[in-house]
């Protein structure tokens, strides 16, 4: 026990001195750059969602709020220590480059499906999901991609994809807003800004932020490349599972069908294993039935009060 | 005359599916749920049903899914089961909306079995060139806070209050989840 308590503090030691040199990695590149050191964002760790209430219907509001900054608690210390840790240092800015890096370089993979009618759907209904976030006005961007592959992507920035393969899985607008949800929740808890800290990624990071990579140069393709890498791995599993208890909320607040992210999973985990089209999600993500059971366990009874949402079928695009 | 026959089969079959409550989608319960009589949580409990059990699932509401189990017909929250097999696979394409299961379409892309198709996994992406084109085409669909603010106003969707969900590792700390959540 004594030698339990004994590596936990040594852990907790060599994690702190970490924290210091990113701090002092952070203040040394603020200082090369020649700029003031950044202010701190709208960044929400992990650990400080806390339990909701049964019933939490409100009267209609006109203009979403943001939710309100919550108090870690004690049982979080840890993870809080160790996300203030994994905080991603990086500005709005560079943020914004980052992504539009790594977009530019998957619709290099997998064009825009050419329907503006649909882009233009997923962006109106994208952005209102976005909206119900504590981050609604980054550059929100959101389109459908001519891939047959059954996969959604988020990139640091606010940059969020979908395949032709998914949309046409789905079967209303409900649904779409859980998975944009989900993608979402990947952005504003910057998890890929996360993973690429972790990364070799992180080399090449200091040659892209800051300023406007339009992929020529080989610092910036060598810099996708170790990002693909990292991004094929996948996400810590814990990630997705996050992101898929903020994709259910996140419709829920924009008014939709609270369920539309886990019947999506549900069919989906329908689709075999041996299908291709699911080939690479499911190596980079849970099993979708895995996420399913995650969900039903993260619910409970919390959304018993919750009236129902809208799943908007009817007003549904249909992609030709 | 085989178009005839053919047709009479079709109508048949639909008549028998119509009349037997029987067909539904198998599934598994993931915990141990109430059966209610309807589809909320303050509808009168009828039955127990615990975890691991098989049941046909019928219809779905809200954030409710009709069974049946051991005879019984009633409602179980929708994250408490499974459905083992699609409930979108729907016989004749146009039944789905009768059973209850929503408007679900007939999709040949579902079933069809997609070979030689555009995929996308990690050696595509990091052969991938960075399009600057695309980019500036994704840019044009860029939606506003006020042109969202109107879609979905015309959606009749307002926006609601509720707090993000706990990781169901703290969640399970609660000593019986159909108590009173504890916070």
């Amino acid at each position: 026990m004594v030698r339990k308590s004994l590596v936990l503090v040594l852990a907790l030691s060599a994690v702190s001195l970490f924290a210091q040199a990113s701090n002092v990695e952070r203040a040394l590149r603020d200082l090369l750059l020649g700029r003031q050191p950044a202010p701190a964002q709208d960044n929400k760790s992990a650990g400080q969602e806390k339990p909701a209430p049964a019933a939490m219907a409100t009267p209609p509001q006109q203009a979403p709020a943001a939710q309100p900054e919550r108090r870690p608690r004690t049982a979080d210390l840890l993870g809080g220590l160790l996300s203030f840790v994994a905080e991603p240092p990086q500005t709005l800015e560079e943020e914004r480059n980052i992504g539009r890096t790594v977009a530019g370089g998957l619709l290099g993979a997998a064009p825009l499906v050419r329907d503006d009618r649909l882009q233009r759907y997923v962006n109106l209904v994208g952005r209102w999901v976005a909206l119900q976030s504590e981050r609604p006005d980054l550059d929100w961007h959101f389109g459908v991609i001519d891939s047959e592959d059954i996969n959604a992507f988020a990139m640091p920035g606010g940059y969020v994809f979908v395949t032709k393969g998914l949309y046409r899985q789905l079967n209303s607008e409900g649904e779409l807003a859980g998975v944009l949800g989900h993608e979402i929740g990947h952005v504003i808890r910057k998890h890929h800004l996360r993973m690429m800290q972790q990364t070799r990624a992180l080399a090449d990071l200091g040659a892209v932020v800051g300023r406007r990579m339009e992929g020529g140069s080989a610092i910036a393709s060598n810099f996708m490349g170790n990002f693909w890498e990292a991004f094929a791995r996948g996400l810590d599993k814990d990630a997705e599972y996050e992101a898929d208890r903020i994709g259910m909320v996140l419709a829920a607040r924009a008014g939709y069908d609270a369920y539309g992210l886990p019947t999506v999973l549900q069919e989906i985990g329908h689709v075999s294993a041996s299908d291709s089209r699911v080939a690479f999600l499911f190596r980079t993500h849970p099993h979708p039935d895995d996420r399913f059971a995650k969900l039903s366990e993260a619910v409970g009874n919390r959304l018993d009060g919750l009236p129902e949402g809208k799943t908007l079928s009817d007003r549904f695009y249909r992609i030709r | 005359m085989t178009s005839h026959r053919y047709v009479r089969h079709a109508l048949l079959s639909v008549v028998l599916l119509l009349a037997s409550p029987l067909w539904a989608a198998s599934g598994t319960m993931l915990r141990d749920d109430q059966l209610r009589t309807a589809a909320s949580a303050t509808a009168a409990v009828t039955a127990q049903v615990p975890r691991g059990a098989n049941v046909e699932v019928l219809a779905r509401q809200g954030g409710w899914t009709q069974i049946r189990v051991g005879g019984r017909t009633g409602w179980v929250r929708m994250l408490s089961v499974r459905a083992t097999e699609s409930t979108q696979r729907d016989v004749g394409g146009e039944l789905a909306g009768v059973i209850g299961l929503g408007t679900r379409q007939a999709d040949p892309s579902r079933v069809v079995s997609v070979a030689g198709v555009r995929g996308l996994n990690e050696q595509d992406l990091k052969a991938a060139r960075f399009d600057a084109q695309e980019l500036e085409r994704l840019d044009r669909y860029v939606v506003g806070r006020a042109e969202a603010l109107a879609y979905a106003r015309e959606g009749g969707l307002a926006a609601r209050t509720l707090d993000y969900l706990p990781a169901p590792a703290q969640a399970s700390r609660q000593s019986n989840p159909w108590e009173e959540p504890q916070w």
